[in-house]
């Protein structure tokens, strides 16, 4: 599949009785960033842990890179993972240990050096790098986890939670670095925190007991509703004047954000009309704070 | 090319790990510090023995230990004994003439190879399963040049203790010996210390394959510590069986234990020395691939 970077289908892996895959399949642009979005145990670490090799499928079938399922032999140094919960080896350096795995992926003496220099700097790790892992923060251990995912910049990388445990100025660096990385390689996302999959994401996947329930570009998922959202100072006094404006809307007010959400049909005409429409007669009733359309990755999530 | 390369990189990767941890560190001195100690208590018993040998036949005491020692060593009935203990012609023809003292290291250096490969690298694979470590090496190289890779820096790892442990003996030897040439007895000493590693290859094997089939490094190690136990009662085992039922043909299962193959490394010739080392390594690799098989069929 030309523009397919990683692909599963109707993968299934049984941990006993109990399916911790049950039919995954997922075909990853190359170039993408794409965010796996689940419940705890829908299947999403379990499906890296699958790609990587690290477990064994029951069945199924994996291409990565269009060389079949993963082998160290074909892919070292065209992918990488961060997988979750496994230590880094505690009395090495960070430079040494990606010295280390630069040379295992195949990189010359000089290229390893560059590449382990470029990614202890990336996150920020420089002034760090000859103390041994033992020594360094939780945060910190997983700055180098990340470091050793873009040694010799792969082309697909997993990262299962990768901001798990960083303090914000360090998570804004890395969201900075990752961004960065859109186009140029293939990385998919695990995270629990909606919002990091809304600014880094390119695709999302909505993951739900061992398979994938809905996948799009975030774009589709987030705007293709017909919906603003109006914070305001309080609630409209009179909810009958502003359905007279757009007589086929529904409005729903939520009082602990101060949130009306409209919701219209296509015939109303797109937001901006909505908006010509809508707001004059909301700020003849209250203040207008924000103005926000379609709907926040959060909202496409719990409502799917 | 890129296999070896790899497996390399790996060993290198484990050596520096156990420089780096001060594991290393720890183990050559232990391994030192009881070399020394054997060589200073076996010479301090020749010492008491030649006093009371003196003593007895009311020769003037010498005042270094070794002198009564390397006469006796030459005598014709000490070495009627010394047949008889060995209970190998061969090897007992290639040792006669061999310094005592290089024999005392010898037999240390034999006594204490399987020990110390079980200690070096009993918790090496299995530790790395239980951390999760081992993931960010297998996405790189494959799992058979991971195990390789970690069995060659295990087999650098011991070499070097022997070659210190070689070098403390020696120094001890010289200092506390009559008759011994000061740089003679090095280059036996490192001789016996090379078919002591030769020894050890086999052990690690089976340090290393054990250490595959379990996440937890103590018990990987008590395991190892139980084969080296279940070895000697094997071989025991099967001498006598096939003494008491005659069933010679059961000797041929005690190849299967590296402890039948240590006699060869006492041989001077070539072709024993080769034939035992080939056998040994052969015997490592099995037990090592017998893990890999364990490693390759599960989850890491």
């Amino acid at each position: 599949m030309i523009g397919v970077a990683l692909s599963t289908r109707d993968l299934v892996k049984r941990y006993g009785r109990r399916r911790a895959l049950d039919g995954f399949t997922l075909a990853v642009p190359r170039g993408a960033v794409m965010g796996l979005v689940g419940a705890n145990g829908a299947g999403k670490t379990t499906w890296m842990m699958a790609v990587a090799g690290f477990l064994r499928i029951s069945s199924g079938s994996i291409d990565l890179l269009g060389r079949g399922p993963f082998d160290a032999a074909t892919h070292s140094g065209r992918f990488a993972i961060l997988p979750q919960d496994s230590a880094l080896p505690l009395e090495a350096h960070p430079e040494a240990l990606l010295y280390r795995y630069a040379r295992m992926q195949g990189l010359s003496s000089d290229a390893a050096r560059r590449s382990t220099g470029e990614m202890l700097a990336a996150v920020n790790l420089s002034d760090r790098a000859r103390s041994s892992i033992r020594s360094l923060s939780h945060g910190m251990r997983m700055r180098v986890r990340l470091a050793q995912c873009f040694i010799g910049s792969p082309e697909v990388v997993l990262l299962d939670e990768p901001l798990n445990g960083l303090d914000p100025v360090e998570a804004d660096r890395v969201r900075r670095f990752l961004r960065e990385r859109r186009g140029r390689q293939t990385i998919v996302i695990s995270s629990h925190n909606l919002h990091d999959i809304e600014t880094l994401c390119s695709h999302v996947a909505f993951v739900e007991k061992g398979r994938v329930a809905r996948t799009s570009t975030l774009e589709a998922i987030t705007r293709a509703s017909n919906r603003v959202t109006y914070t305001l100072a309080a609630e409209p006094s009179d909810m009958a004047a502003l359905s007279a404006v757009v007589p086929g809307a529904t409005f729903a007010w939520t009082a602990e954000t101060h949130d009306l959400v409209c919701t219209f049909e296509a015939a109303d005409g797109d937001v901006a009309a909505i908006n010509r429409k809508l707001l004059p007669a909301l700020l003849a009733q209250t203040d207008v704070l924000a103005v926000s359309s379609g709907l926040s990755l959060e909202q496409a999530y719990l409502g799917s | 090319m890129k296999c070896l390369f790899r497996i390399w990189q790996v060993a290198v990767a484990e050596c520096s790990g156990a420089v780096r941890s001060r594991r290393a560190l720890v183990i050559l001195v232990i391994y030192l510090l009881s070399a020394v100690f054997c060589m200073m208590e076996t010479i301090s018993l020749l010492g008491k023995m030649e006093a009371e040998l003196s003593n007895m036949l009311q020769l003037p005491e010498s005042e270094r230990t070794g002198v009564v020692s390397a006469t006796l060593w030459k005598s014709k009935p000490f070495q009627r004994m010394v047949r008889s203990g060995v209970r190998n012609e061969l090897v007992y023809d290639d040792i006669v003439g061999r310094h005592p003292a290089e024999l005392v290291y010898a037999w240390f250096a034999f006594m204490c190879a399987p020990l110390l490969a079980v200690l070096v690298a009993g918790n090496r694979v299995a530790d790395d399963l239980k951390s999760g470590s081992i993931r960010y090496a297998i996405v790189r190289v494959t799992r058979l040049e991971w195990t390789l890779g970690k069995y060659v820096g295990q087999v650098l790892m011991v070499a070097l203790s022997l070659a210190v442990s070689a070098v403390g003996a020696w120094l001890v030897a010289v200092f506390r010996l009559s008759g011994v040439g000061t740089w003679e007895l090095l280059p036996a000493m490192f001789g016996w210390g090379v078919r002591a590693w030769m020894y050890a290859l086999a052990w690690l094997g089976l340090a290393l394959g054990v250490s595959h089939i379990t996440r937890s490094g103590s018990r990987a190690t008590a395991v190892g510590l139980m084969a080296i136990a279940a070895c000697a009662v094997w071989t025991s085992v099967l001498r006598y069986w096939s003494e008491y039922a005659d069933w010679p043909w059961l000797l041929h299962l005690d190849a299967l234990v590296p402890s039948s193959a240590e006699m060869s490394l006492w041989r001077r010739s070539f072709v024993p020395l080769f034939t035992g080392g080939v056998h040994l390594f052969v015997l490592g690799m099995t037990y090592l691939m017998l893990g890999h098989l364990a490693l390759c069929r599960r989850d890491a």
